[in-house]
């Protein structure tokens, strides 16, 4: 049923992760990496099966992430509601295996689990259906 | 403390039901039998041992007005338990199933009862007077997987179902000769097995349910640390997902229409309240723990991830790690949550609470002041 909506969406879909994609570098010159990130999670396309629209959209989330320093800031700022899929694109970057990202992961992950309790894993872990 | 007694029966309990005066409990020690305890001079005696399935007993419920027990197991067979003098004699219901039989419920009335089973059907059972047995009606189509838990709306028709392909279903299980049609009630899906709703908010496997006492509202936990409250069960439902910060859930009981207990993985109760818009949150736990909660177990666990890439940022903690006793009356995962409610008492106060860890512990919310005003 939503087969052929699919088609014409990841299109549309790419087009606006490539848009973001250019908003999240001006404001990582700016300095402000936790506003990068939620501009990458904003809008995560977890309701599509097409694994481009998933890996376009983790390589900006990626790109977020390594630039984030200051791990205790960003939990500050950002909304509950963005736990949920942060914690699934940090459990991407962890089955990534490259050593700089998995370092990354793992400090956020460690916070976001103080912040968001085992619930919040426990949610990632169960979604076969949102998946990033 | 809100846990008023603790009492280790076995190694492991899988289901338990208590019987109408309180005095005895029927429990399976996850093994083929159930044992009836009843609390003698202040000590429990076991005085009663029904020996008839071949494998575990999943479900056992006890009648609290025809005083008869109905037991599901494994092995695909339910039977139903009358005392007579002193003795449980057992009657066999043919379930006709092709896999283990996981929950039973006694309806309202206690004139049927249902039993989830995994071979995706729901069998609901009802007693022929013409040739004193039991028949089972079943329920074939709609689940996608096994059904893991079944609840009774108050009228006695409405039933609901969880199952572990993540969707709660209601079925209508009106039988001619068992119900009465209610001729003021607009219900036209009166036809047995007519589904009602079925609800599609879980990605996961969707486990304990139960329905409010009014039946306006109906709770549902997922595994995936989620739960579930259903407002306006009928053609347009209003639902609200709560997610809570800690391990899922395995089974919910409506103390009254603006609380709900939930038990699960913590090992120890949960308590959501409905504010006065009906918004449900979670409230707090109910047991006292000594020990620190979820938050020291999330950096201990984080200390083995880091160990484990060879980053140790603790430095030497590792005598620190002993088994997860955490004070709390339940040392393993809560599976089972039954009110103990006295006839011609609206809301519940106490209930008791069985697990894996082979303790029933009884909890009374009197003494819980903050919780009073929800009653």
């Amino acid at each position: 049923m939503a087969e052929f909506e699919e088609a014409d969406n990841a299109e549309a879909i790419i087009t606006r992760i490539e848009h973001k994609s250019r908003k999240i570098e001006s404001l990582l010159k700016q300095y402000k990496p936790v506003e990068a990130l939620k501009t990458a999670l904003e809008g995560s396309p977890p309701n599509t099966k097409d694994e481009r629209c998933k890996s376009a959209n983790w390589i900006v989330v990626h790109r977020a992430i390594m630039a984030i320093k200051d791990v205790d800031s960003l939990f500050s700022s950002l909304d509950p509601e963005y736990y949920d899929v942060l914690m699934k694109y940090l459990y991407r970057g962890l089955s990534t295996g490259d050593r700089p990202t998995c370092d990354q992961c793992l400090r956020i992950h460690e916070k976001l689990t103080e912040r968001a309790g085992l619930g919040c894993i426990l949610r990632s872990l169960a979604d076969k259906v949102n998946t990033v | 403390m809100a846990a008023v007694s603790v009492h280790q029966f076995a190694q492991c309990i899988t289901c338990h039901a208590w019987s109408p005066d309180h005095s005895m409990i029927a429990f399976c020690p996850n093994n083929n039998e159930v044992h009836i305890y009843k609390l003698l001079d202040g000590k429990w005696e076991k005085i009663h041992v029904l020996q008839k399935h071949d494998q575990i007993v999943s479900g056992v419920d006890w009648g609290t007005e025809s005083n008869r027990i109905v037991t599901v197991s494994h092995d695909r067979n339910s039977y139903v338990w009358s005392q007579e003098a002193t003795e449980w004699v057992p009657t066999l219901v043919i379930l006709r199933l092709n896999r283990a039989a996981l929950c039973v419920q006694w309806s309202p009335k206690e004139n049927k009862f249902a039993v989830g089973s995994g071979a995706k059907t729901v069998c609901v059972c009802y007693y022929e007077q013409e040739n004193n047995w039991w028949v089972s009606k079943v329920i074939r189509k709609r689940h996608d997987s096994s059904v893991t838990s079944v609840a009774w709306h108050p009228d006695n028709i409405l039933l609901a179902t969880t199952s572990t392909d993540g969707k709660c279903r209601v079925f209508s299980t009106f039988i001619k000769g068992v119900d009465v049609k209610k001729a003021a009630s607009a219900s036209s899906d009166s036809k047995f097995g007519e589904q009602i709703m079925q609800l599609d908010l879980s990605y996961s496997w969707a486990f304990g349910m139960k329905w409010s006492p009014s039946g306006h509202v109906l709770a549902y936990v997922g595994h995936n640390s989620m739960i579930y409250f259903v407002d306006d069960v009928g053609p347009s439902p209003s639902a609200q997902n709560v997610a809570f910060r800690d391990l899922p859930l395995r089974d919910v009981l409506f103390i009254s229409e603006r609380m709900v207990i939930g038990v699960g993985f913590d090992c120890n109760p949960m308590v959501f309240t409905a504010d006065r818009r009906g918004l449900w949150s979670f409230l707090r736990f109910l047991d006292e723990k000594k020990t620190s909660s979820s938050a020291k177990s999330g950096s201990q666990l984080t200390e083995k991830i880091g160990k484990f890439y060879g980053q140790s940022k603790y430095g030497s903690n590792d005598t620190n790690e002993t088994s997860r006793t955490q004070g709390g009356a339940h040392e393993n995962c809560i599976t089972n949550i039954v009110p103990l409610k006295k006839p011609g008492d609206t809301t519940v106060t106490r209930f008791s609470t069985s697990g894996l860890d082979g303790k029933v512990v009884i909890w009374e919310l009197q003494s819980q002041h903050d919780l009073l005003g929800y009653l």
